[in-house]
């Protein structure tokens, strides 16, 4: 027994919106999964996070409730909606239960066709999203550090912009940037809704073709994403967080996209490599030296290759000791390969893994939006279990050559305390320091600004 | 131009409608499931449940920070690490290598009252897993080399969630004043020099005491005949002979008397504020009206706290709330993360008037009703899953006394009324009874005074 697509039924609107319809039974719940084409990569490249505010201020008032009337009605009913934006897509979703599916459609119709974008509620959104950058960087630094990564792999590729903006972004941000946005790239044409669960699907079709059959296209071309050039050579971040007891490091380079063909064979390897316990980057950042708690790699797909990356942490003075174990494995990768035995170990894992992210309705919903986003098809999940099987040790190999960056190309970042690691960071390339309070993710390397590159 | 809205049915009052859905819903699977309590006193639990080809592995063991002693904190979660470093049979990292090979992944996390071993796995592994995870409970080995290591990994885990954590920082300095008497005092994770000085005396003593069946409960749920899935417990686990009763915490934490204050000054942007006020038991019959009050404070954007606090007043960037629910009374805590430059002083000041209002009003029946439909939705969501219905099966067993009480749950929600809440709330919200923590940058000033009063 193995996990296919369900059954589902997917209609075209006229103008253009897909809506793809899904019922499920086990639980009296209802999800919906709305996905905008657009997100970080229509951002002013001066402001990102215009697509993130927009996408917290759909919530904040729509049709004929205020934020207050929006959430008493959402959450008076035990329901949930959740918006957010990510490098290619404004996401809109939420669950309710199956009674109350009809609310559910009506508040995402005010929601996506109607939101009132007060620019009083933006503002205390944008006010409010700056205090929760700087309190994660006093508590999660490791949460953040991909966001640094990406800027500094990245530079001004839209990849590199940080998804909810920066403290500096986030400040300019006026009510005209996300008029904007939402006058230029909101409309039918960008418009993937999935509707799961316990619905009933004849009510859910007519209703939705009511609400969105006939908003307008959006009115600006969608913007068309340029593939990111790799990164030839080594150069280091360090992200300077004084006094801090470990060093949290990154290691990356650009990757592949979505529709990589060699998909099943780059889980395999990143399976061994960084993707389970016993890989070898935790086996020897953990298992074998006790330098840190965890060890990590994966692959960002895209509609353009985004990043691969490896992650780990290690107190302050071992520093150097595990970010040489982080590259030799690396380097051990490419040049050692795989073997048969460890691709069939691997194979079994993620064989064995996967059905448990396809298993509700909400991760289907997932699932069915990507498919469409990214013009994949069902056989993307139905024949995955082939295309697994079918791997062998030559192809593993061709990946580890493809997607997987040398160790003497990469971009390293490092947040720790830069008194302490400084030197030892400077053995790996040209390091540009910066600190962990300044508003922005990237430094002088992407403003060309100088004057902010701090003890250098 | 827009097209016309889509009228909602008429005439349906949400507020009432939805209470009485809450009502109506029955969580099915009662009859399905399958228990046995094996000859050495261990419990096992299974869901059968075939959405997908898999199984979800909860193994509970009733041993958290709760069972440690002065000098040896933290050794409860040291010994989650442990589990999977060897035995008799199976060299350190054989568990996980013969896992994965069989399609399976695993976890583990502890409490202060529990410790608990997850495994996700195709049906395929079942024998497998059961193998692996009675094996760790009969034979774990110790060696000293690999403890020797894993002090290491834990060492780095501290770092992470509390050394450089503003909020995992504060929260452990609050817990260990919030309680005299009691262990829950100590943090789960290990106070720093006792993570560097455990023998293994201390360990061969915990897991003779604490991993013994009758101190386990197992719970599946997912493809499984439960037939089968009992027979190959009682094949496995039943071998392990059981072991004289844990000793009983006996410690009772006393009467809190008066507010306790903790100042912390670290660099840091944003200041923290915590309120650790004493709360009930899990197995407490006020229970579902101590959850309901939970998330009427602060569950959502029109909770009331966060309304008051973050959207109206705008003193916090974000609140939240949690109840520790263990075997002994423990804490409700409610925290604000507070914008940069703020006055702590003022945020608890503003969170107090609000508190003030609950313990003496309570809430609306429209918030009891908003908290009912929230922790409804929240009950399904986590049984659409076999990971979570494997957890809420063990939950309810160890916590609640027995599993199929997790059947009754929509029934103690739906029970609750405005009267019970604000019971629970006068009796909770006192601030006599609470720690209050405080976390500032070291250049702020706040009122150093009031900070200490209370001491």
């Amino acid at each position: 027994m193995t996990v296919r697509v369900p059954e589902h039924e997917r209609l075209s609107l006229g103008n253009g919106v897909a809506l793809v319809l899904m019922p499920r039974r086990d639980v009296p719940l209802v999800t919906f999964n709305a996905v905008l084409r657009g997100g970080t990569l229509c951002d002013p490249s001066s402001r990102p996070g215009v697509a993130s505010l927009l996408a917290a201020l759909l919530e904040k008032g729509a049709g004929d409730r205020n934020a207050y009337a929006f959430a008493d009605v959402v959450e008076g009913v035990g329901g949930s909606f959740g918006a957010g934006a990510g490098p290619e897509t404004i996401g809109v979703r939420g669950q309710f239960l199956a009674r109350d599916q009809q609310l559910m459609l009506e508040l995402l119709a005010d929601v996506l066709l109607r939101p009132l974008l007060e620019e009083e509620e933006l503002r205390e959104l944008a006010a409010r999203q700056v205090e929760l950058i700087r309190a994660a960087k006093d508590s999660d630094p490791a949460e953040l550090i991909g966001t640094y990564g990406r800027a500094f792999l990245f530079g001004e590729h839209p990849y590199g912009r940080p998804v909810f903006g920066s403290e500096a972004s986030l400040a300019a941000i006026d009510r005209e940037d996300v008029g904007r946005y939402y006058d230029g790239q909101f409309g039918g044409d960008r418009l993937i809704l999935v509707l799961a669960g316990d619905i009933d699907a004849d009510l859910m079709a007519r209703m939705a073709a009511d609400s969105f059959s006939r908003w307008p296209q959006a009115a600006a071309p969608p913007p068309v994403l340029a593939r990111p050039r790799p990164l030839a050579g080594r150069r280091v971040l360090l992200v300077d967080f004084p006094g801090s007891a470990q060093t949290y490091f990154w290691v990356g380079n650009v990757g592949v996209d979505k529709r990589y063909p060699r998909r099943a064979a780059l889980d395999l390897v990143n399976t061994l490599f960084g993707g389970r316990f016993t890989s070898l980057l935790n086996t020897e950042l953990r298992i074998k030296s006790g330098l840190s708690y965890g060890a990590r790699s994966s692959f960002a797909r895209g509609s353009v290759p985004g990043e691969f990356s490896l992650r780990s942490f290690a107190q302050t003075e071992n520093t150097g000791r595990a970010l040489d174990i982080a590259l030799r494995t690396l380097d051990r990768l490419r040049t050692e390969g795989v073997s048969r035995e460890m691709l069939d170990s691997a194979r079994a894992y993620t064989l064995g893994q996967y059905p448990l992210g396809l298993e509700t309705a909400a991760d289907w919903a997932s699932m069915l939006a990507d498919l469409e986003l990214y013009g994949l098809g069902r056989t993307y999940v139905d024949d995955y279990p082939a295309q697994l099987a079918a791997v062998g040790v030559a192809e593993a190999h061709a990946v580890i050559e493809e997607a997987f960056p040398a160790a003497d190309a990469v971009a390293i970042v490092a947040i720790g305390d830069a008194s302490r690691i400084r030197a030892a960071l400077g053995e790996y390339g040209p390091v540009s320091q910066m600190a962990l309070t300044d508003p922005e993710f990237s430094g002088w390397w992407a403003s060309g600004d100088e004057s902010r590159s701090r003890g250098g | 131009m827009s097209p016309p809205p889509v009228p909602l049915a008429a005439g349906i009052d949400p507020w009432r409608a939805a209470g009485a859905a809450s009502r109506r819903l029955q969580v099915s699977g009662r009859d399905a499931v399958r228990e046995a309590t094996l000859a050495n006193g261990m419990r096992v639990i299974v869901w059968p449940v075939r959405n997908i080809p898999n199984i979800a592995l909860y193994n509970w063991v009733r041993a958290g920070s709760r069972n440690e002693m002065p000098g040896a904190t933290g050794l409860a979660h040291f010994f989650e690490h442990m589990m999977f470093n060897g035995t008799s049979r199976h060299r350190p990292g054989e568990f996980d290598r013969l896992m994965e090979a069989e399609g399976g992944a695993n976890n583990a996390f502890t409490s202060d009252d529990v410790t608990v071993y997850q495994d996700w796995f195709p049906a395929s592994a079942l024998e497998r897993v059961l193998d692996l995870e009675s094996d760790r409970v009969a034979r774990l080995a110790f060696i000293p080399e690999v403890i020797e290591s894993e002090r290491g990994v834990v060492a780095s885990e501290r770092r992470l969630r509390v050394d450089d954590n503003s909020h995992g920082l504060l929260a452990e300095q609050v817990q260990a004043t919030a309680f005299v008497a009691h262990p829950y005092r100590f943090p789960t994770i290990g106070w720093p020099a006792d993570i560097q000085s455990w023998r293994l005396e201390d360990l061969q003593a915990f897991y003779r005491t604490y991993y013994a069946p009758n101190n386990l409960t197992l719970a599946l749920a997912g493809d499984v005949d439960p037939e089968r899935a009992l027979a190959l417990a009682r094949r496995f686990f039943e071998p392990i002979p059981a072991q004289p009763a844990p000793p009983p915490v006996r410690a009772v934490e006393p009467e809190q008397l008066c507010e306790r204050r903790v100042l912390i000054r670290r660099q840091a942007q944003t200041p923290l504020l915590q309120c650790a006020y004493k709360a009930p038991s899990a197995a407490d019959p006020r229970a579902p009206a101590v959850s309901l009050l939970l998330c009427a404070l602060v569950e959502g954007d029109a909770s009331r706290l966060h309304r008051a606090l973050v959207e109206d007043r705008q003193v916090a960037i974000e609140v939240g709330g949690h109840w520790q629910e263990g075997f002994d009374p423990g804490l409700l805590w409610l925290s604000l993360a507070l914008p940069a430059g703020a006055d702590p002083e003022e945020g608890l000041a503003a969170l107090d008037a609000e508190l003030a209002v609950i313990a003496a009003e309570g809430v609306t029946e429209a918030e009891l009703e908003r908290a009912r439909n929230l922790s409804t939705v929240g009950l399904w969501k986590r049984l659409a899953s076999i990971d979570g219905k494997a957890q809420l099966l063990g939950e309810y067993e160890v916590f609640h006394g027995h599993w199929s009480r997790l059947f009754d749950a929509p029934g103690e929600i739906a029970d609750v009324s405005t009267d019970m809440l604000r019971a629970v709330a006068a009796e909770i919200l006192d601030p006599r009874r609470r720690t209050v923590g405080v976390l500032v940058p070291p250049q702020s000033s706040p009122d150093d005074a009031a900070a200490s009063a209370g001491q």
